[in-house]
């Protein structure tokens, strides 16, 4: 396991540009969550850093060592690709011990057995290992690309979205198992995901990307609580947060253009009249649906939820976000 | 809404041709459409095949069609497998399925994995290399003759500008030692780009990202061509082999127009044979038994050829 840094980092296909001016710092034994949309260059950054791709500018470096001219097999990563992208001909036994059978390694025998069964045993394809990858299921050829990986003691472990393909159940499962591997083993992690529950849930940090840059990085928490921007605010929370113009709650000083309402953020009985457009209960908590002068807000019902479709509420604003009109958030001192 | 294409298809048949078909089941029609085919296949494929089968066992000779034809059982199946003629004949069939085979195979898979690097212009490279496989065997057998020829053909030519030999000291066509190896380059040069073509699907059928998972996970390429490369392109490669295996067994056209079977008879291979004793010397009945022994030799090899393949589609 290493720390993994990475300074400046810029690369672009032809025109486009995938990722600029990236510089992050991994921790040694950390599990970062890079979140944000297709083609925010997430995919990219984890090629970049496995030298799939070459990067154009910046350095990389693992263990306190650049990297930027080594192969994928000098840097020593394990990934898991969004595709399987398994070895077809081969059976699922033969699939998990490739990375192991690699000759610079000299792993014995026994070792790759032992290995692979205990691989096998945390992610539940035991009983299939002496099939063809070609007759798995999706999620079990997603468990066996993890399991391909994890067999291994990389330096990183770089995972591209490897949940997305996964039904609901599954994900939950392997979300809460490589929580576990990631504690057990002290590995470092890096994860790619455009959904806000796994980077909410596994992540030790976020990095956030727009447009190949890293516009905020830090704990699930600081991310949530103190979004840097609009955008960022807007990728973590569901449901997502609430975007109003100032003036709405008479909120302006001049500064503050849009302010952000969390669900949470809300203070019933007083304020604004809003009318309730509709009420989901989800069982252990509430969401209404309002409409403020035509501005559509969802909010978190009080426990017991006094209100019905139809009526008419009062609401304020509760350390709402505030943000100027270029979308950054105005950070005040002490507010 | 409820009108399906079958309603209106039912509507639209005029009254006399449904009155015709009122009452047949859809097992009946069915044969009404298969029927057809299954005739055809019966007359020119099932019939001659038993009607060789039944020649094999007599003396008729298709030049004397009055002569009252007698059934002299195994005998002929006898004679063929104790004539060393045909056991030479045999012997050159071999040889040339043998090299021609290791040479496309060779050849082609080394050009399909060439020309599968990405580089410019690859696309113009295929064209160009498949060319010989489109021109008309008899067209081919005829150049190659001329250049073969020893006084003005180009590749005699070619070989003494780098041998610096005497260019009419060899003749590849009439030296015994060098026509079975003629014909085995004319094939080659013919063929290998169907090997090289097939070989190129196989290979562009391979995904980047299974070479980029074998990349992270540390194989060398020497590795990555040994365990990823070669067996998902083999099934693709063992097909080639069944069909130019298949052709080069009843090689026929090529050898006509270069050697005719000569110098002597070191290029007559069992196709070119079996012409000469049935149109030649009009030995029917010996003809036709030769002629099963050959059909059962590729049936057999082939359907051997064909498990072997399945098992490794399979794996």
């Amino acid at each position: 396991m290493a720390e993994v840094i990475l300074e400046q980092l810029s690369k672009s296909f032809g025109k486009k540009h995938a990722v600029i001016d990236m510089s992050m710092t991994i921790d040694d034994g950390s599990f970062v969550v890079l979140l944000g949309p297709t083609g925010a260059g997430k995919t990219t950054t984890l090629r970049l850093i496995s030298g799939l791709e070459k990067n154009d500018k910046g350095t990389i470096s693992i263990d306190g060592r650049v990297v930027n001219n080594e192969t994928p097999a000098q840097r020593d990563v394990a990934m898991v690709f969004q595709q399987y992208s398994l070895y077809p001909h081969l059976s699922v036994r033969e699939n998990l011990s490739f990375p192991l059978r690699s000759p610079i390694l000299k792993t014995s025998k026994a070792d790759i057995v032992a290995k692979v069964a205990e691989v096998a045993d945390i992610l539940q394809i035991s009983h299939k290992l002496d099939n063809r990858a070609t007759e798995l299921s999706g999620g079990e050829m997603q468990r066996v690309s993890i399991g391909r990986a994890l067999v291994r003691d990389p330096a990183i472990y770089l995972m591209d979205e490897p949940l997305s393909s996964l039904d609901a159940r599954l994900r939950a499962d392997l979300r809460i198992e490589l929580k576990r591997i990631h504690s057990e083993l002290g590995a470092t992690l890096l994860y790619v995901t455009h959904d806000q529950t796994e980077a909410m849930t596994m992540a030790t940090h976020v990095g956030v990307l727009q447009e190949g840059r890293l516009v905020q990085f830090g704990t699930p928490r600081e991310i949530y609580e103190a979004p840097a921007s609009e955008y960022v605010a807007s990728r973590l929370g569901s449901p997502r947060i609430n975007l109003l113009p100032a003036e709405l709650f008479n909120l302006s000083d001049g500064l503050t253009q849009t302010i952000g309402l969390r669900p949470e953020h809300v203070k019933f009985g007083e304020g604004q009249a809003a009318s309730v457009k509709r009420i989901e209960h989800l069982g252990d908590h509430t969401r209404l649906h309002l409409d403020l002068n035509g501005h559509a807000i969802t909010v978190l019902s009080p426990s017991g939820n006094p209100f019905s479709a139809g009526t008419s509420v009062n609401i304020q604003p509760l350390n709402p976000l505030c943000f100027d009109k270029d979308g950054q958030r105005i950070i005040r001192d002490s507010a | 809404m409820s009108e399906t294409t079958v309603d209106r298809v039912a509507r639209k048949t005029p009254a006399r041709v449904a009155r015709k078909v009122k009452g047949l089941s859809d097992r009946a029609i069915a044969w009404l459409f298969v029927g057809p085919t299954i005739f055809l296949l019966l007359t020119i494929n099932i019939f001659p095949l038993i009607w060789t089968i039944n020649l094999s066992f007599t003396n008729f000779k298709a030049n004397r069609p009055n002569r009252a034809v007698e059934y002299i059982g195994l005998r002929n199946y006898e004679r063929i497998l104790g004539d060393s003629d045909i056991w030479l004949s045999m012997q050159a069939t071999a040889h040339f399925l043998f090299w021609t085979l290791f040479f496309q195979v060779l050849i082609g898979f080394t050009l399909a994995w060439l020309i599968n690097k990405k580089f410019k212009g690859n696309d113009l490279w295929t064209t160009i290399i498949v060319l010989p496989m489109m021109l008309s065997p008899a067209v081919v057998g005829n150049f190659w003759t001329f250049l073969y020829q020893p006084q003005i053909g180009l590749f005699n030519y070619v070989i003494t500008f780098f041998t610096g030999a005497d260019p009419s000291s060899f003749q590849m066509l009439g030296s015994v030692d060098l026509a079975p190896w003629s014909i085995v380059i004319v094939d080659t040069w013919m063929w290998t780009p169907f090997v090289m073509l097939i070989c190129l699907a196989g290979l562009r059928s391979i995904p980047d990202y299974i070479y980029e998972a074998a990349e992270i996970d540390r194989a060398s390429k020497l590795r990555q061509f040994f365990t990823i490369t070669i067996p998902m392109v083999l099934p693709f490669l063992m097909l080639a082999v069944l069909f130019r295996g298949i052709e080069n067994f009843k090689m026929f056209d090529l050898v006509v127009q270069l050697t005719g079977g000569g110098p002597g008879s070191t290029t007559e291979m069992a196709s070119i044979n079996l012409k000469r004793e049935a149109f030649e010397k009009w030995r029917t009945g010996y003809s036709s038994a030769f002629a099963i022994i050959l059909f059962v030799t590729v049936f057999g090899l082939a359907s051997i050829y064909v498990k072997a393949l399945n098992k490794v589609k399979e794996r």
